[in-house]
C-alpha cells in the first residue's frame, strides 16, 4: 500500500505555486502489529467454524485440540525428547550436507575441470528423490542414527553445491580484473573477493537447504526413530491422530520460523560489508 | 378397446419395466488393497454374485490400509476392506464408519503372519517367540496390524511390551532390508514374504501368529451414512459377499486328516480369478501361501475387537471415547462369534 510521505509538502514563502512532495511510498515498512493481526484473525476464525461445526471433527482438528495435544506432549515430557531428537538430527545433518556442498561448490565455482567434472554428476544425482532411496540407506547405514543424518545430509548437500558455485559466478568480474591488477595472489582474491562477493547467494542457499533439512527430518525419521518430531508426526498420522499430528507440524514451522531467525543475524553480521 | 390390446399394452409396460429394473443396477463402490486377502471381493464380482443381487460394483484400490479407512470415512468409496488398526479405530470412533462382517483372522492351522528371527539373532539363540524382550524388532508402523499382534503376544507370554525396542520402518519393503542387513534381531512379516527371507536365508520363522494369538485381523466395513440412507444396498452387498466366502472358503481352508491344508480343484479354479486383480501379480504358489482364513459366513470374534480397542487406549494409541459397541453393526451377519458377554 503506498503511503505518500508529506515531509515535503510545505508551504513556500514567494509567489510561486507548491508542488506537494510526490515521491516516497513503494518501500516495505515494517507494521509489527499487522503479522499478530492476521495470526489472531486466522486462528480466530478456524476456531469459531470448528465451534459452529463448519469444520468436522474427522477432517480438521480445532486450535483448541492442537493446543491440547501440545500440553499432552509437555505433560508427558516427550516434548523436549522429540524436538532434542530432531534437532540433532538436522543440526549433524546440515552441517555435514553444507561443509561436503560448500567444498564441492566452490570448487565448481573457481576451477574450470572441477566444474565440468561436477556439473553433470550433481545434475543427474539431484532430482533423485531421498524417500525412494531408503532400504537402501537402511542397508549402507543402518538403521540407527547415521541413516538419518545422511539423509538430510544428502538432501542439503546439493541445493548448496548448486548456491555456492552460481553465487561465484555472480561475484563482479570487474573487482577480480582489479584484484589481478593490483597483483593480488589468486589465495587472496578467492579469500578476499570471491568467497565475501559469494557470500549473499551462499547465505540464501542456506534459507533454502535449512528448509530442505526441516522436510526432510520427516523422510528421515521414517527409519525406525523412536523419537524425533518427524517419527512423532508419522506415528500420529498412522494412527489417525489428526490433532497431535497438526502439533507436530506446527512445531516444525516453529522450527522452521526459529531458524529463519537466526539466519536472518547472521546475514546481517556476515553481510556487513555490504 | 379389446380386452386383447390391454393385455398386450399391459404386457409391453411390463417388459418394459422389467428391462429397466435390469439396467438400472445400483451403483456401489468398494475400497480395497490388491491383496490375496481381499479374494471374497475379486470372486464375488468375477463370478457375478454382486449383480445378481442387482449391484454394480466399483473398486477403488489403494496401497495401504490407512487410505481405505480415509476414503469410507470421507465418502469416497460406500464399502472398505481391510486389515484393523489403530488409525483405523481412531476414524472409525468419530462415527463416519462401521464394521459389519469379518475379513481375514488369525486361526490355528493357518499360517498368515509369522515371527522372524534374522539369521544372527537366530544362531544367537533367538528361537522362540517367548524370547522378543530385549530384542530390536522391526515393525511397518506405530499401531499397525503387527504392532498388535506383539502386544498380544506380549500378555501371553507374560512380558513387557516395553522391553522390546520396537522399529518403525514404514514398509514392508524397509523391514524385510533391515531384516537382510542384521540391522534388527527380528520383525513380523506375512506368510509369503516370510518364506521368501527363508528361502534365501537371512531370516528364520520362529512361529506363527495363528499359534499363539488367535485374533480378528480384518474386516468388511460401510459408511455409518451408507448404511443408514442405503440399508437395502448394504443387505445385498452382504449377501454377495458372504456368497463369496463360502466359496473361498471351499477352497483354500480344507485340511487333510493330518492338519495340513490342501488344495484341490476348487482353488485352481479360483486362483485365476484372484491373479488377475492381485498386484503384483502372484504365482500360484503365493496365491495359496498367502490365503489366509476368512471365515465362510462372514463372522466376527467379536470380543476380539472389543480387546483391541482396550489394547491401544491402554496404549495410548486410540482416544479413550471411542466405543467398541458403537463401531460395530452386527445386524447384517447372522450368529457372529464368541459375543462378549454383557
Amino acid at each position: 500500500m503506498p503511503e505518500p510521505d508529506v515531509r515535503g509538502a510545505g508551504g513556500v514563502a514567494d509567489g510561486s505555486a507548491t508542488i506537494a512532495f510526490r515521491g516516497g511510498g513503494f518501500q516495505p515498512q515494517p507494521r509489527r502489529l499487522v503479522p499478530f493481526i492476521v495470526f489472531v484473525l486466522v486462528i480466530g476464525l478456524w476456531q469459531a467454524a470448528s465451534w459452529r461445526g463448519w469444520l468436522p471433527d474427522l477432517f480438521m482438528p480445532s486450535p483448541w485440540q492442537i493446543v491440547g495435544a501440545f500440553g499432552d506432549m509437555l505433560h508427558s515430557g516427550t516434548l523436549t525428547r522429540h524436538v532434542g531428537a530432531s534437532l540433532s538430527r538436522i543440526a549433524l545433518g546440515w552441517l555435514f550436507g553444507t561443509t561436503a556442498g560448500l567444498a564441492v561448490g566452490l570448487a565448481m565455482g573457481i576451477f574450470s575441470v572441477a566444474r565440468a567434472g561436477g556439473l553433470p554428476v550433481v545434475s543427474a544425482l539431484f532430482p533423485i528423490p531421498k524417500i525412494a532411496l531408503l532400504p537402501l540407506f537402511i542397508l549402507w547405514f543402518g538403521i540407527g542414527e547415521p541413516s538419518k543424518v545422511a539423509t538430510i545430509g544428502f538432501g542439503v548437500f546439493f541445493p548448496t553445491v548448486i548456491a555456492a558455485y552460481t553465487a561465484c559466478d555472480s561475484v563482479p568480474r570487474n573487482l577480480i580484473r582489479m584484484g589481478q591488477s593490483f597483483g593480488l595472489p589468486a589465495h587472496a582474491i578467492v579469500w578476499k573477493i570471491v568467497v565475501p562477493g559469494a557470500m549473499p547467494g551462499i547465505l540464501a542457499g542456506f534459507r533454502i537447504t535449512a528448509s530442505i533439512a526441516l522436510i526432510l527430518v520427516v523422510a528421515a525419521e521414517m527409519i525406525g526413530a523412536e523419537y524425533g518430531i518427524g517419527a512423532f508426526i508419522l506415528s500420529a498420522g498412522n494412527l489417525m491422530q489428526t490433532d497431535q499430528l497438526l502439533a507436530g507440524v506446527t512445531l516444525l514451522s516453529l522450527l522452521g520460523l526459529a531458524v529463519s531467525t537466526v539466519l536472518g543475524a547472521v546475514e546481517r553480521i556476515v553481510l556487513r560489508w555490504r | 378397446m379389446s380386452i386383447r390390446f390391454i393385455a398386450a399394452l399391459a404386457a409391453a409396460i411390463l417388459a418394459w419395466s422389467a428391462t429397466v429394473a435390469a439396467s438400472a443396477q445400483e451403483k456401489v463402490s468398494i475400497a480395497a488393497l490388491r491383496f490375496v486377502s481381499s479374494s471374497p471381493i475379486f470372486i464375488a464380482l468375477d463370478r457375478g454374485y454382486f449383480k445378481e443381487q442387482g449391484l454394480e460394483v466399483e473398486f477403488k484400490f489403494f496401497d495401504a490400509a490407512q487410505p481405505i479407512a480415509v476414503a469410507v470415512a470421507a465418502g469416497d468409496a460406500d464399502f472398505g476392506i481391510t486389515g484393523l488398526t489403530g488409525g483405523f479405530y481412531n476414524l472409525a470412533g468419530k462415527g463416519a464408519l462401521k464394521i459389519i462382517a469379518a475379513q481375514s483372522r488369525e486361526e490355528p492351522g493357518y499360517d498368515f503372519v509369522a515371527y522372524l528371527a534374522s539369521k544372527k539373532a537366530f544362531d544367537a539363540g533367538f528361537t522362540d517367540p517367548g524370547k522378543f524382550p530385549g530384542k530390536t524388532i522391526a515393525i511397518t508402523q506405530t499401531g499397525s496390524t503387527f504392532h498388535y499382534m506383539l502386544g498380544m503376544l506380549s500378555e501371553k507370554r507374560g512380558f513387557k511390551l516395553t522391553d522390546v525396542t520396537l522399529k518403525p520402518l514404514q514398509s514392508i519393503a524397509n523391514v524385510t532390508a533391515a531384516l537382510k542387513g542384521e540391522q534388527v534381531d527380528g520383525a513380523l512379516l506375512p506368510a509369503n514374504n516370510a518364506y521368501a527371507a527363508e528361502k534365501a536365508g537371512f531370516a528364520k520363522i520362529i512361529g506363527w501368529v495363528h499359534q499363539e494369538t488367535p485374533w480378528q485381523l480384518g474386516a468388511l466395513f460401510a459408511g455409518t451414512r451408507v448404511i443408514e440412507q442405503r440399508h437395502a444396498v448394504v443387505e445385498k452387498f452382504v449377501a454377495a459377499y458372504l456368497k463369496a466366502c463360502a466359496d473361498y472358503a471351499d477352497a483354500f481352508l480344507a485340511r487333510d486328516a493330518a492338519g495340513k491344508r490342501v488344495f484341490g480343484d476348487k482353488a485352481e479354479a479360483l486362483i485365476p480369478i484372484i491373479q488377475k486383480y492381485v498386484q503384483p501379480k502372484p504365482s500360484p504358489e503365493q496365491v495359496k501361501a498367502s490365503a489366509s482364513y476368512i471365515d465362510p459366513k462372514g463372522r466376527l470374534l467379536v470380543k476380539n475387537i472389543y480387546e483391541q480397542i482396550a489394547w491401544y487406549q491402554a496404549q495410548g494409541m486410540v482416544a479413550r471415547d471411542v466405543d467398541a459397541a458403537k463401531i460395530l453393526d452386527l445386524s447384517f451377519v447372522k450368529d457372529h462369534l464368541d459375543p462378549p458377554k454383557r
